[in-house]
């Protein structure tokens, strides 16, 4: 026990001073939650889209004007020339631009606003769609509702990004936990040493895996906390299912990590091996984007990588999505699974006699 | 010069015989690339995408001389059939089987689509064409808003759901196209007299593709992150490993050291380089033609600045791993707040002071607006002139505090 506390102690220094993991577990989530979450703050959403028009003199105005009125967007712009228009929108301070001469409907964009258009497109579409009726007298013949059904706490795409980036967190903490501090203390011969004192190695493992359990939590929490701080966010945590869903994701990915460890020749690899992988699945495993936006062959790589699953389980844990209760936990008894599984190598891997 | 260049020579082989330098120099831009021309260059195109959807006709008594349900339901199924072949089609329609309860359906369509295995899903209500007959009477011609949801075209969906929310927008302009067919075909809509709709780009450009739009940000990337990293690597691990120090009893002096590894990585910026153009130009057609004065001076400023960037970081680490922390946390803000992928131009002030304060930014004008794909909002003084300031400054930096010995 004194051995226990002795190295929880040093475990946590350790894990302090270490910067690189401190960067992945703490900062890391943070920066990324406050870059994107200003980014994605309504990139090209129908209601943070500006619009530059201009209306000829001698163009019937009414039906146009009840149009633009009807469309939400945050801002409509009159323009008196079609170059200030133009320079307007090559300077960003309209997203895009709409000429009415009383015969045709001119919409204009900037063609380097490559990843907006799209939904400056949709919205000119809308536009063109709505005038062409009631330029005619005529309004909308079916009458179409839109009902969302999605769980309460989603409203946009970052608010389901945000638990997908905590369940990335584990992922890297977990990972590099064994491949980065456990084979750094390999490669060091600190293992070597450790084994010929009356330490049992079992003592270490528990003190690793405590402190990275303990770090990972608070870690999630300040992410979470920071992101419905500042982007009013809401999550409808279910502290449970997310208490157990953390403590059995991080053995899992320490599963992985030791699997990792075993696999590669030099013990300073593993890291690399660890890092390079972990970015590698955040792309791919539908946190930055949705999986259905995929081609077929990526989404089905998707679904054999574990953080599709662990992003999916986090997002059910904080209510920013759906799923049967058995899937759930299904996915965090397989995340035990693995350490179960692993977790014992790692034990030999600590006592084992440095391969290089 | 034979010693600068046995340095160049050894900084290539040691940054190609490493396997992870070699992902994270050459591999991963071309994994990140691929992935988002795949996925981005995509959206919007014909038998590129896919949604899962749910549609219920409860539209279907006999008592309409229209059946509009009908209509739509068969538009939405042809939908759901391949329209190029070996490709999928735009919708996987699911719909109630032989003898289901349609109720039950929706309910456990509702429920896919809070599980995000479906996309949207359709409900067309029972009474929905005789209304719409209803509406052509003279006496309510006045075509008002549905009296309740109950009676309307219900469409399904999840508000946090992007491919929802696609689906969604896709489908609202389906139906805008049934809504002025129908309009048409029973003689209300004009169509000669529709008023036409044109599409112009500021400064008589052309759409441009997102691959082309990807690729100078995608090489510029590259380039940063194997400076940002690879310079304070090289330097300060050879630092405390102390094989600088066996340098510097050779013949070999610190600026032919600097000379040597300056060219060794203008040489892998120039791989990378042709790599992404190649991967670019043949993987994913893109037509940007970097074979101008202008963009390969402004990648060769990009190319400097950035390793400028590496000795400032190298200068400002006390050792190899505090320099990996410092270009970890500075590397994402510098990269995603530059334009480089994302638009910035919605960003608060304080975040627009970095976009302004980062040198990405105007490096990733430069290119954009020298390849043609452009028009750029700030002005050629400042986008020269910035990283032009951030070379300055770092190599005054450089020249002052990087220290090329531990300390005895």
């Amino acid at each position: 026990m004194n051995a226990f506390r002795a190295l929880l102690g040093t475990e946590l220094r350790a894990f302090v001073r270490d910067k690189t993991t401190l960067f992945f577990t703490f900062l890391f989530p943070l920066i990324f939650i406050l870059i994107f979450g200003f980014i994605m703050g309504g990139t090209g959403e129908e209601e943070q889209a500006s619009l530059g028009v201009i209306i000829a003199p001698d163009a019937n105005a009414t039906a146009l004007e009840a149009v633009l009125t009807e469309t939400g967007l945050e801002e409509i712009t009159r323009f008196e020339t079609a170059e200030a228009l133009e320079q307007a929108i090559a300077k960003r301070r309209i997203d895009f631009g709409l000429i009415w001469d009383g015969a045709r409907l001119k919409f204009i964009y900037d063609p380097s606003r490559v990843q907006e258009n799209y939904a400056f497109e949709q919205i000119a579409q809308g536009i063109s769609a709505d005038f062409n009726l009631r330029h005619q007298g005529l309004s909308p013949i079916l009458d179409v509702a839109m009902i969302h059904v999605g769980t309460e706490a989603a409203t946009d795409w970052f608010n389901v990004m945000v638990p997908g980036i905590i369940a990335f967190s584990i992922l890297s903490a977990g990972l590099f936990a064994v491949s980065g501090h456990i084979t750094a203390m390999k490669e060091r011969k600190i293992l070597d040493r450790m084994v010929v004192t009356p330490m049992p190695p079992l003592a270490l493992l528990s003190a690793v895996i405590t402190i990275r359990l303990a770090v990972v939590y608070i870690s999630t929490l300040v992410t979470l906390f920071v992101s419905i701080a500042i982007f009013r966010l809401t999550f409808s945590v279910d502290w449970f299912r997310y208490t157990v869903f953390v403590a059995c994701a991080t053995l899992g990915m320490m599963g992985f990590g030791t699997l990792i460890a075993m696999v590669v020749r030099r013990p300073s690899s593993a890291a690399n091996i660890a890092s390079a992988l972990s970015m590698v699945m955040l792309f791919l495993s539908g946190i930055y984007f949705p999986i259905e936006f995929m081609p077929g062959f990526l989404r089905t790589v998707s679904r054999a990588l574990p953080l599709t699953y662990m992003a999916e389980a986090m997002r059910f844990a904080t209510g920013v999505s759906d799923m049967s209760v058995l899937r759930f936990w299904a996915i965090t008894l397989s995340l035990v699974g693995i350490a179960i599984v692993l977790l014992p190598f790692l034990a030999r891997y600590v006592v084992s006699a440095d391969r290089r | 010069m034979t010693g600068i260049l046995l340095v160049a020579r050894t900084h290539l082989f040691t940054a190609f015989r490493e396997r992870i330098t070699l992902f994270w120099v050459l591999i991963f831009p071309i994994f990140i690339f691929t992935i988002l021309a795949l996925i981005f260059g995509r959206i919007g195109q014909e038998g590129e995408i896919n949604f899962s959807v749910g549609l219920v006709n409860f539209d279907t008594e006999a008592t309409a001389a229209w059946e509009f349900g009908t209509m739509i339901e068969e538009l939405f199924e042809e939908l759901g059939a391949p329209q190029i072949e070996g490709k999928e089609p735009l919708f996987t329609l699911s719909q109630p089987e032989g003898g289901e309860d349609p109720e039950a359906f929706v309910a456990r369509e509702q429920e896919a689509l809070r599980r995000g295995q479906r996309a949207a899903v359709i409900v067309i209500p029972e009474g929905f064409s005789r209304r719409i007959e209803q509406r052509f009477a003279p006496a309510v011609v006045s075509t008002d808003s549905p009296s309740s949801t109950s009676e309307a075209l219900t469409i399904h969906y999840s508000e946090g759901n992007p491919s929802s929310e696609i689906a969604t927008g896709i489908i609202e302009q389906i139906l805008a196209g049934v809504d002025r067919e129908i309009l048409k075909r029973t003689g209300r809509f004009d169509e000669e007299a529709a008023v036409p709709t044109e599409t112009v780009w500021v400064g008589e450009a052309s759409e441009i593709r997102y691959v082309d739009f990807l690729l100078p940000g995608i090489i510029l990337m590259a380039f940063f992150t194997s400076c940002l990293f690879g310079i304070p690597a090289t330097i300060l691990f050879s630092r405390d490993q102390k094989v600088l120090r066996r340098y510097w009893v050779t013949p070999l002096s610190v600026p032919r050291y600097l000379a040597g590894l300056s060219i060794g990585h203008i040489v892998v910026g120039l791989i990378q380089c042709v790599l992404l153009i190649l991967l670019g130009k043949y993987g994913f057609g893109a037509s940007v033609s970097f074979v101008a004065l202008q963009p390969v001076a402004f990648l060769l400023l990009a190319q400097i600045t950035f390793m400028a960037f590496g000795f400032l970081i190298a200068s400002i680490a006390k050792t190899a791993n505090s320099g990996m922390a410092i270009a970890n946390v500075i590397n994402m803000p510098m990269m995603f707040l530059s334009g480089l992928f994302f638009p910035v131009a919605g960003l608060p002030l304080f975040l627009k002071a970095i976009v302004y304060a980062n040198p990405v930014s105007y490096l990733a004008e430069g290119v954009r607006t020298s390849l043609g794909i452009e028009a750029g909002i700030f002005s050629t003084p400042l986008v020269v002139g910035i990283p032009l300031a951030w070379i300055a400054l770092s190599i005054g930096v450089a020249s002052r505090k990087l220290r090329w010995d531990v300390e005895r």
